[in-house]
């Protein structure tokens, strides 16, 4: 589960599945996450019907809708067998760990799920696993903090690879949040079942966003960025986020 | 919203407001969660260690009844008398029987997790016999009618100054014994040691039994297991029929992990092992070259209570758990709203599981919805039980009986029947966008309307873009890949 | 009616054996974690053994004689106050002649036998619980935990090290053991080798009133641990 493919030749086209948050709130992340593939020398194909990889339906039980919208994705992601780089840590998960469980006795998307899983990779991953970027001298710029989180950390085991791309692009300037693994309180729907302990979460992270003294929050995730973003909003606070498909974008190098 | 369902979103509100016990949580929780990183650091092979464990205890689990049997002849071939009790009432109705077939009007109790799952201690009452909580927090516990709130930290919710008041209205305790903490420990260990003295029966659970020798493994940090098992004529041990492993080997395995897992210690301070009665030499008498010491009987009652159920299905693997506490003090959620919250003896990420599991979905499905699902518990459960996974399960399970909230058995085939038809899902963003605007002021939302408004309490919530990635990017016209 | 109970509860865990979802469960009972094969040197164990139970706010002393040993044990009386003691057997301490020279330098030893019967048993119990200090020898010691084993037996009693509030323990540098793996898998048969086989790391502690540790709740608050060749 933590270990990346196996990947022996560098791809030349990769699909790019931006999640629906992305697709629908943070576009910018999306246009950063095409700008850094093709400063690689990646063409970038962006299938025009995807959707939601259904993480939000799995995650409350409702297998069957989820199970519909992992058909879809498994569809739209098929056409070719390019890697897909997904700028979410959670929505790479749902693909990788949770896709080939869903569709298991399914007897046409069973194989197409695994083979999907084998070669769909967070962000941070692809640039650092398969891509290889290497370390250049660190640009000048804000302090960033960097919250780790969860479905990328533990369910792809991405404790390296993010915190070594803001390291290549923001050298020192780069450190972890205090309690930087620790939940955020999103959790997707839990945000508005959990509310108040959501809330709670969300207040224990800005509480360590404060004592960190940074300048802007960094993470794999915009689902966490919204929720840590709209928390930082609603103080008023002067914080902001960036995911780090934006501050790789931002920096010359990567 | 079901009444359970209610209950339990009360007592979290009820927790969260409480601003004593949320410092007490992170404290406590901190420093075990701490302890527990520190002590597996300094173990070279700990994560070997961890594989064997959760190897040993699938094992044994899969093999259950194989086990069971062998502990059984083990035991009583040294002299234990086994008992099996397929209810909560079957066991509270055994050990009272044993209790009045021997007189039994005074017990002692070392802290037990599955004698409170089956209410023993009123059963006991009930019967006329006055049973005496000999843990210290358990005896605070018991002197204010409470319940445990944490598996390992049982007081964390209450100060000094509570168990101070307690020791003096409940006790008659006077201002020297309880002018610190070590008075009040000294207080209470001079008062509960008259009561282990004078106890016929000594009652305790069970941390793992072993198989091979008809083996009781108890670990406690203060002794009160020790006294309770040793001293009074009758030892009653009550165990959950999944406390088992094989070997002395096998418990060595596990014990090498519980105490680093649960506090960070290499061993808790007692590691009790007991394998039969006190064993008396040949003859009679005390020249007869037995045992000086130790219970007389020993009775050990199985209980079942919902185990062999909860063996049989998708579950299951909640059986490996040793009963650490490990992921009670990696669980951001438990660390907000700690043990009362949940409802039921067993807290936190364990409980979220076992509780639905033990009790069934209907009452309990709502507890199994406190989790993020981000997988804390699972990175520091000593046998690797994937907690998030068996969340999962238990939501299918709860979705597919109609325990979730209407709004969303009705949002989600709709939200699955839109994300399957690319067209309409664009159009439909595309207008929620458009709606947005009336209510956005500079690219955020303050309130969300219906079930979302819980959001709205402590975020902003940011406004969607009036293009979508994928639309921005086709208009840019660098496109492959089917249009829709 | 018992056997009955049984009975069903054995069916129904074969029962749902049929249905269990058990991941990584194995057929074959084999383990695959050893405890390590490179044992430090003795002297390493003994350090390590001696700073970590230091750590629990134990004691640990060296003797090479039984003189050298009632020496300490004399001089930890004396520190409490204490008049008699409940001691294993002299044969089971594992430093020959203890026991006289404690009572020659006035240490008086307090024998007992558990009655079966409940009311004697308290009676007992009761007097036994007024002595000062509990003598036993040690089946092993522990380096990573700072424990000790303790097997209970004929002249073994368990109370010597639970009730009086001092345990002073005597054992062998040479059953010196890295961690309680390492015991087992060497003598497997350990369990069964008396009614009582108990691992005591360190005096008793709690720290259940707001997290603040204080030792002697139960069990000893003073733990000194005498090593003898």
């Amino acid at each position: 589960m933590n270990e990346p493919p196996p990947v022996t030749k560098r791809p030349t086209r990769v699909q790019l599945f931006a999640t629906c948050l992305v697709d629908r709130f943070f576009p910018g992340v999306g246009h950063a996450t095409v700008a850094v593939l093709e400063r690689q020398g990646l063409q970038v194909d962006v299938p025009l019907d995807q959707t939601c990889c259904g993480q939000p339906a799995f995650n409350g039980g409702f297998v069957e809708a989820a199970a519909a919208m992992a058909r879809h994705t498994i569809d739209v992601l098929s056409r070719s067998s390019d890697p897909v780089v997904v700028p979410s840590g959670s929505c790479a998960d749902m693909i990788v760990n949770h896709y080939p469980g869903l569709l298991a006795g399914d007897p046409i998307y069973a194989d197409k799920a695994r083979a999907l899983a084998a070669r769909t990779f967070e962000f941070s991953q692809f640039l650092v696993d398969v891509l290889g970027v290497t370390p250049a001298d660190a640009q000048p710029g804000p302090s960033l903090a960097y919250h780790a989180s969860c479905h990328g950390l533990r369910g792809l085991g991405l404790r390296e690879q993010p915190r070594r791309l803001l390291g290549a692009v923001a050298g020192g300037r780069c450190t972890d949040l205090p309690d930087a693994e620790t939940c955020c309180g999103f959790g997707g729907l839990f945000a508005v079942k959990m509310g108040p302990v959501s809330s709670a979460m969300l207040r224990s992270k800005l509480d360590a966003i404060d004592a960190s003294g940074a300048e802007v929050v960094v993470a794999t995730d915009v689902s966490c960025l919204m929720h840590i973003g709209g928390g930082l909003h609603r103080r008023g606070s002067r914080v902001r986020t960036r995911h780090i498909a934006e501050v790789v974008a931002d920096s010359s190098h990567a | 919203m079901h009444d359970a369902a209610l209950a339990f979103h009360r007592r979290i509100d009820a927790a969260l407001a409480d601003g004593a016990l949320r410092r007490a949580l992170a404290l406590t929780t901190g420093r075990l969660a701490r302890g527990r990183t520190d002590a597996f650091a300094a173990m070279p092979d700990a994560e070997a260690c961890r594989t064997e464990a959760r190897r040993i205890r699938a094992h044994t689990i899969a093999h259950l009844d194989r086990y069971l049997d062998e502990f059984t002849r083990a035991a009583e071939a040294r002299g234990g008398r086994i008992h099996w009790a397929e209810t909560a009432a079957d066991a509270t109705r055994i050990v009272t029987d044993i209790a009045r077939r021997h007189g039994i009007t005074l017990a002692v109790k070392s802290k037990s997790m599955v004698t409170e799952e089956i209410e023993l201690n009123a059963a006991l009452e009930q019967a006329g016999v006055r049973v005496v909580e000999t843990d210290l927090g358990e005896f605070v516990v018991q002197l204010a009618a409470d319940r445990p709130s944490h598996i390992i930290a049982p007081i964390v919710h209450l100060s000094r100054g509570d168990v101070a008041r307690l020791f003096q209205e409940k006790l008659g305790a006077g201002q020297d014994d309880v002018a610190d903490i070590p008075a009040m420990t000294a207080f209470a260990r001079r008062t509960l040691r008259s009561e282990f003295l004078d106890a016929g029966m000594g009652i305790s659970g069970v941390n793992l039994a072993v198989a091979e020798t008809g083996s009781l493994c108890i670990v406690t940090n203060e002794g009160n297991g020790r006294l309770t098992t040793s001293l009074p004529r009758l030892h009653v041990a009550i165990l959950g029929l999944e406390r088992i492993v094989p070997t002395a080997a096998d418990l060595a395995v596990v014990l090498t992990l519980l105490a680093r897992s649960a506090t960070g210690q290499a061993l808790s301070v007692y590691t009790n092992v007991i394998t039969g009665p006190r064993r008396r030499g040949p003859g009679a008498g005390p020249e007869a070259g037995g045992e000086p010491d130790g219970p007389e009987e020993l009775h050990i009652v199985i209980v079942d209570n919902g185990r062999s159920r909860l063996l049989g299905g998708e579950l299951a693997e909640i059986l490996y758990c040793v009963r650490c506490g490990a992921c009670l003090n990696a669980c951001p959620v438990y660390r907000h709203i700690g043990g009362h919250a949940y409802g039921s003896v067993y807290p936190g990420p364990v409980g979220s599981v076992v509780t639905p599991g033990l009790m069934g979905l209907d009452d309990w499905s709502e507890v199994a919805q406190a989790s993020s699902l981000c997988g804390a518990c699972r990175d520091v459960c000593p046998v690797r039980i994937d907690l998030p996974h068996l969340l999962l399960k238990l939501r299918e399970q709860a979705a597919r009986r109609k325990l979730a909230p209407l709004w969303l058995r009705l949002a989600m085939p709709l939200y699955s029947a839109v994300a399957t038809r690319p067209a309409l899902y664009r159009r439909l963003g595309s207008i929620a966008a458009w709606l947005a605007r009336a209510v956005e002021r500079d690219g955020w939302i303050r309130q969300l309307p219906g079930p979302f408004a819980a959001w709205s309490a402590s975020r902003d919530f940011p406004a969607p873009a009036a293009q979508s990635f994928v639309q921005q990017h086709e208009a840019r016209g660098v496109v492959t890949g089917a249009a829709s | 009616m018992t056997a009955s109970a049984r009975d069903r509860i054995m069916a129904s865990v074969r029962d749902g054996l049929l249905r269990a979802v058990l991941p990584d469960a194995t057929a074959d009972r084999a383990g695959r974690w050893e405890p390590p094969a490179q044992v430090p040197p003795r002297e390493v164990l003994v350090d390590q053994f001696s700073r970590t139970l230091a750590a629990l706010t134990g004691h640990v002393h060296r003797a090479a004689t039984a003189t050298e040993a009632a020496d300490i044990v004399i001089g930890v009386a004396a520190a409490h106050g204490a008049a008699s003691c409940l001691s294993w057997g002299d044969e089971h301490l594992g430093c020959p002649g203890l026991l006289s020279l404690l009572a020659a330098r006035g240490l008086a030893r307090v024998t007992y036998e558990m009655s079966g019967d409940s009311v004697e048993r308290g009676r007992t119990a009761h007097d036994v619980g007024r002595v000062d200090l509990g003598l036993t020898g040690a089946h092993a010691a522990l380096a990573d935990s700072g424990a000790i084993v303790l097997v209970c037996g004929p002249g073994r009693g368990r109370l010597a090290s639970l009730l009086p509030p001092i345990h002073v323990a005597i054992v062998s540098e040479r059953r010196m053991w890295p961690a309680l793996p390492a015991l087992v898998q060497a003598e497997p048969g350990l369990l069964d080798a008396g009614s009582n086989v108990v691992v005591v790391a360190g005096p008793s502690r709690t720290a259940d009133i707001e997290m603040t540790l204080t030792h002697g709740v139960h069990g000893p608050k003073h733990v000194h641990v005498i090593l003898v060749p």
